[in-house]
């Protein structure tokens, strides 16, 4: 196991994982700007690439909460792109993904539950936001908040696990096979980070859904 | 290690997450999906337009088809209006014809009645100059010295009964001194007929008579006496010619 690279500023302990995230920041923000600088009526290659991309996740979120996409699409889709670039930045040698850091992890996961709220409230009002914790009967209401801590939590950790698990068993046979052997694990590694990506993703996705969408049946 | 929860990175990444959903939103989800809008909006517009003319053109299509088949319905009430107007004209040129032709007809029944006319007048005169010949050839053959004297003899019995005016002018030549008589005749006339001529002759004419004794056989059978500008005829010649004269005047 290696020890943390940590960077202190007083009381602020700015670590990789941070210096990670702004890198894979950059780079999204970089793409974004160089893919939308000039946008045209009639697209070019780059232009129908990058809203393929926004369309499939438009298409995805619409599937889900069909009557407020658009309102979550900014959030579902930043996390899903920050999630796919962040978990593929460990393949590159010397960097290592943000998300196999527990801290990363939660606060995407803390994230998550603060905007499930934020939008459920904005779109349903606080006291009807507020009543679908105890429907169908208020009996069920601790067993609504444990089911809040721990979805939230489980978003975090299994997260955290995957990409940590696999960065660790690549390593791990790296420093016992030799230098090519962890190749099929960085294929797998490839997928997984896919695969991660798209349940944090849709688990959030689901879960903001869920909140906006917990009282329409009655209202 | 990975596993501790450090408060700082937490933040920082709650921090930057935020950050780059706003940079995201700003550079990225906003113009790309107001492009896309745009284009979602020209498309709409556009099948909006299409479905507009294609109403259009629907609606040309079946105004055409109703001017057509207006058109129709003039074409045929102006072929029923011809075929009026070509019957009618048809029956009058048929009319017209059918008068020509009655005209024609008729003109051509007045030009082969004439024509059957003129033919028959020919045949006719035909027939008669025919039968003067034939009669001329069968009187030559026929006539004699006996034919002429009953001729002549019959020419005497006549002289004394002639119409007035011819006596009258017989008469009148009596002023001459003499008066020459030429009597011409087919055969030799025998005296005693001559006598009985020359003596009927002195009868109906006073003064001086010489009588000129000729003989013509192309009188046939008969005599002919020219006194002066008078020429009396009792032979078959002259009967002849008058019959091809009479033939003449039929034609």
């Amino acid at each position: 196991m290696e020890n943390e690279f940590y960077v202190a500023f007083g009381p602020l302990m700015i670590s990789g994982s941070v210096i990670t995230t702004w890198g894979v920041m950059l780079a999204i923000a970089c793409l974004a700007w160089l893919s939308t600088r000039h946008l045209e009526k009639l697209p070019d290659s780059v232009q129908t690439s990058v809203e393929i991309v926004v369309s499939a996740i438009d298409e995805a979120i619409l599937a889900v909460a069909p009557q407020h996409g658009r309102q979550i699409l900014p959030f579902i889709a930043t996390l899903w792109l920050f999630l796919l670039i962040a978990n593929l930045a460990g393949l590159i040698p010397g960097l290592h993904s943000p998300t196999r850091d527990l801290s990363v992890t939660c606060a995407l996961a803390v994230l998550v539950f603060f905007s499930a709220h934020w939008f459920g409230i904005k779109n349903l009002g606080l006291k009807n936001y507020l009543r679908h914790y105890l429907s169908p009967s208020p009996i069920l209401l601790p067993f609504h908040l444990i089911s809040e801590l721990s979805r939230t939590l489980a978003l975090a950790i299994r997260l955290f696990g995957n990409i940590m698990s696999l960065e660790m068993a690549a390593m791990l046979i790296l420093l016992v096979a030799g230098f090519l052997a962890p190749i099929p694990i960085l294929m797998l590694h490839i997928i997984e980070a896919l695969v991660q990506a798209y349940i944090f993703g849709m688990l959030a996705l689901i879960y903001l859904a869920g909140a906006m969408q917990s009282q329409q049946p009655n209202s | 290690m990975l596993m501790d929860f450090n408060v700082s990175t937490f933040f920082l990444e709650i921090i930057n997450f935020l950050i780059l959903l706003w940079v995201l939103q700003r550079l990225f989800y906003k113009p790309l999906l107001e492009v896309i809008a745009k284009r979602k909006s020209f498309i709409d517009q556009t099948v909006a337009d299409a479905n507009t003319t294609k109403q259009q053109a629907e609606a040309l299509r079946d105004q055409y088809q109703n001017r057509q088949q207006q058109w129709e319905q003039e074409k045929q009430a102006a072929l029923v209006s011809l075929n009026q107007q070509i019957e009618a004209e048809r029956s009058l040129q048929l009319n017209k014809l059918r008068s020509d032709l009655e005209d024609e007809k008729q003109k051509l029944q007045v030009s082969v009645s004439r024509q059957q006319e003129e033919f028959k007048k020919l045949a006719e005169k035909q027939a008669l100059k025919n039968g003067a010949r034939f009669a001329v050839l069968l009187l030559q053959q026929t006539a004699s010295d006996e034919l002429e004297a009953k001729l002549t003899s019959l020419l005497i019995d006549k002289l004394s009964s002639l119409p007035n005016d011819c006596t009258s002018s017989l008469h009148l030549l009596k002023t001459q001194k003499t008066i020459p008589i030429k009597i011409s005749s087919a055969y030799l006339m025998p005296v005693e007929l001559r006598k009985q001529l020359e003596l009927k002759l002195k009868a109906l004419i006073d003064g001086t008579i010489t009588f000129h004794y000729f003989q013509a056989e192309e009188l046939i059978a008969g005599v002919r006496i020219d006194i002066d500008s008078w020429e009396l005829n009792a032979n078959l010649q002259h009967e002849l010619s008058a019959f091809a004269e009479l033939a003449d005047e039929i034609v």
